[in-house]
């Protein structure tokens, strides 16, 4: 006879996976997705999704010309964009599909969180919806890194320098640690071959099966679980996910494709920076002005340009431990205080990534 | 003369004919201004005949107007061989198409009785005439290979200059026969039109093909009922049909357009020597510089001292990267004693490499974060997002004869005294003994 912690234990995991529910019958033929005003927001999964396929083809193709080198990852990158028939475009197509999943990811993230889509018994969902997020940024971050110029390598350096910098605040012998995860990142002192290699290993191999097989599990609660109502009154219209929902879904990814299709065709993602950032890495010289992270990085660099370190710190344990702990921490609010607290994270975002260089200049004076 | 009156006269009779008489047939008689048809007497042979022959000429019709209208782009086009070979066998193809389609229909005339009693003498010149013309477009094809291509610096210029109204006939005038002959049969035919069924060209009814469908049936209720789903029925099959033309197209646009670049991609590039020798040196550069970057390593492991500079290279302004004992980078400067000045360059911020030279007020600029420091002490400055000071770098001075003259640790403590009179020619070297453990 299970002891009653066992059966509680059953109980948790027989509702968060109904797997009776796993057949063609339910997962396609009876879906429903409900309609109302915020039915939009069921389709940003889809294009983030859509986007990682991109990712996925794009980067392959890739794969094909890149060395991953120091003394030849920047010449076979410059090879890929001038030499390769049609590489231009797919280098193109996997740099801005990279920043449109970023921001497909974070508009799922906020949305998701406004039509308390973590609600039981979706708390697991939510909780590898919050890891696929950090695996996305870390595809961002060592991706980054790989072409191996001034900006791709000094950004490195100053986004891996900054987990050094928390070893200031920790007393003692422990001050060291996060210098020694810094090297253990790196794999030597300086960022140097041994850290393309690993970064290469993690944004090829590494982070690509995990955010497949978390992908998987993802989808499939999705699936299980089917969407979540959305709103505060629940509605009685709904579609049928197969075909129609899936159809706009379809035509939505047709319509993304196009737009990054003639981007990628029309403007390199690069001519948003001055030229020498796309020099070669030169571990000799000076560092070169104008280095930054990637916009989607902005939210968390510009703050920790103007504010303290242990404040950065602290507010960033604080926002990811309760990204992790939304679905208990938020369960008796209401939609319209969700609503509003993503809004208030929405605007946050949007402003220090659209306006971050300009209040940064505003409080340091722009020298 | 012959040549004016076939290739001069004769176009613009044809088109002056043709035109004046088909706006003379619409306001004649405007419902007479078609072919009578004869379905109603033979239907069979005529779908078998009028479908080819009309789908066929539509084709060969385009295939020799567009390199009319667009003649550039044309050309541009037909000087890609995968283009040429397409399209002349789709010319070939159609131009099949339409002779088995006239020779159905040429049979079909004369095979059923009661179509001979509504046959004109004018239908079977007509029949006859075009099935003339498509052999000897087939033979020209045949004969005289590529005419895609050498048309356009001949009846294309020569089509040209009739229409610019300054007929030059010597484009033409060293043309094979069979192709001459193919063109004055075209202005024949041209000649034709007003006098023969073949006027009904000018009243396509184009607006069957995007109008509703129709269903005629009788008006009784219960047939109604019926009607409506048959209507319902065909107006759902025409959008299904219409989408899966749309996509089919699409899809064959982004085969054909994915198919081009990846099979290249694939392929790899095809380099000139020019480019592969400019590429073999960009990368040969960059080993290079990896090897040295890879020996200065292997020196910092063996060597007890590193050479950095002659005392006389430096200056106090301008200061000569070097490479510490752990591959960070560092300055060398010259103080004011004229004394070597060595500074990590490596910002305590978040790692980037300060700039090399000093400002007016003595101060080093990191550009990444805009933190300055102080060049003697290597003390930031207020305001900088570094907080910690740049460390000075330990060094030993030795004269040309070997011999060590001065040092000074990183805590600043000054050994020996150099000579000042050879102080220019001494080296400054860095040395391990300083590296803490």
């Amino acid at each position: 006879m299970p002891t009653a912690r066992t059966q509680d234990l059953m109980r948790f995991l027989a509702e968060r996976f109904p797997l009776e529910k796993f057949s063609f019958r339910s997962l396609v033929q009876k879906k429903e997705v409900p309609l109302h005003k915020m039915a939009w927001a069921y389709y940003l999964g889809g294009l983030a999704l859509f986007c990682f396929f991109i990712q996925l083809s794009t980067g392959l193709l890739l794969l094909f010309y890149y060395e991953p080198t120091v003394s030849d990852a920047h010449a076979s990158v410059e090879f890929i964009t001038h030499n390769v028939s049609g590489g231009a475009l797919i280098r193109n197509l996997h740099t801005w599909s990279s920043s449109a999943m970023i921001l497909f990811v974070l508009a799922h993230l906020v949305t998701t969180f406004a039509m308390k889509a973590f609600e039981k018994p979706r708390e697991m969902t939510w909780i590898s919806g919050v890891v696929l997020l950090l695996l996305t940024f870390a595809f961002g971050f060592t991706g980054y890194l790989l072409p191996w110029h001034q900006i791709a390598v000094n950004a490195t350096k100053v986004g891996l320098q900054s987990i050094e910098e928390a070893g200031r605040y920790l007393p003692g012998e422990l001050g060291k640690l996060p210098g020694q995860i810094k090297e253990l990142i790196q794999g030597e002192q300086s960022v140097g071959q041994a850290t393309l290699s690993r970064f290469y290993a993690l944004h090829v191999v590494i982070l690509p099966f995990t955010l497949c097989a978390l992908l998987g599990f993802h989808l499939l609660s999705v699936q299980l679980h089917g969407m979540s109502q959305g709103v505060d009154k629940a509605t009685n219209k709904t579609e049928a996910f197969f075909p129609f929902f899936l159809l706009k879904d379809f035509s939505l990814w047709g319509i993304g494709f196009l737009v990054m299709f003639v981007l990628a065709l029309c403007l390199p993602f690069e001519s948003f920076f001055s030229f020498p950032l796309f020099q070669p890495f030169d571990p000799l010289g000076s560092t070169p002005e104008g280095i930054k992270p990637e916009w989607y990085f902005f939210f968390v660099y510009y703050p920790l340009e103007l504010l303290p370190f242990w404040f950065i710190m602290l507010a960033s344990t604080v926002a990811l431990g309760g990204l992790f702990m939304t679905p208990w921490l938020f369960r008796p609010a209401n939609r319209r205080t969700l609503a509003f607290l993503a809004c208030a994270a929405a605007l946050y975002l949007i402003v220090m990534t659209v306006f971050g260089q300009n209040i940064y200049a505003l409080f340091k004076g722009s020298q | 003369m012959f040549d004016v009156f076939f290739f001069v006269g004769l176009p613009y009779i044809a088109v002056f004919t043709m035109v004046a008489g088909t706006i003379y047939r619409f306001r004649k008689d405007r419902l007479g201004v078609s072919s009578l048809s004869s379905q109603f007497l033979e239907s069979k042979a005529l779908l078998w005949g009028s479908v080819p022959w009309h789908i066929g000429i539509a084709v060969v019709f385009l295939g020799h107007l567009i390199p009319l209208l667009a003649p550039g782009v044309w050309q541009a086009l037909v000087a890609r061989r995968a283009f040429l070979i397409t399209i002349e066998t789709l010319g070939s193809c159609a131009a099949s198409l339409c002779l088995v389609g006239l020779v159905i229909l040429a049979i079909r005339r004369f095979a059923s009785s009661k179509l001979q009693t509504v046959t004109t003498a004018m239908d079977l010149v007509v029949v006859n005439l075009l099935i003339a013309q498509v052999v000897l477009g087939l033979g020209v094809a045949t004969a005289h290979r590529w005419g895609a291509v050498w048309s356009t610096g001949t009846t294309t210029p020569y089509l040209w200059s009739l229409l610019r109204f300054n007929p030059d006939v010597s484009y033409v005038a060293e043309l094979p026969a069979l192709v001459r002959v193919h063109l004055v049969g075209a202005f024949v035919v041209f000649l034709l039109v007003p006098f023969s069924r073949l006027v009904h060209m000018f009243s396509l009814p184009l607006e069957y093909l995007f109008r509703p469908p129709q269903k005629v049936v009788w008006a009784n209720p219960r047939r109604l009922l019926h009607a409506h789903a048959a209507v319902a029925a065909m107006e759902s099959r025409r959008l299904f049909l219409k989408a899966s033309f749309g996509l089919a197209g699409a899809g064959a646009l982004l085969s054909v357009g994915v198919f081009d670049k990846f099979l290249g991609f694939f392929r790899g590039p095809r380099m000139t020597p020019d480019e592969e020798a400019k590429l073999l040196k960009t990368r040969l550069d960059r080993l290079q510089l990896t090897v040295e970057e890879r020996e200065l390593e292997l020196e910092r492991i063996r060597s007890e001292q590193i050479f950095v500079a002659k005392v006389g290279e430096l200056s106090p302004k301008d200061g000569k990267y070097f490479i510490d004992y752990k591959m960070r980078p560092a300055l060398a400067f010259r103080d004011e004693q004229g004394l070597p000045r060595l500074i990590s360059a490596k910002c305590t911020h978040l790692g980037c490499t300060v700039a090399s030279s000093v400002d007016s007020t003595n101060r080093l600029l990191c550009p990444c974060h805009m933190s300055y420091f102080d060049v003697k002490s290597g003390a930031p400055l207020e305001g900088s997002p570094a907080k910690a000071p740049l460390p000075l770098l330990g060094w030993i001075l030795v004269d040309p004869n070997g011999k060590t003259v001065a040092s000074q640790g990183p805590d600043g403590k000054l050994e020996g005294k150099p000579d000042p009179a050879t102080l220019d020619v001494c080296s400054v070297y860095i040395a391990k003994q300083y590296e803490e453990a």
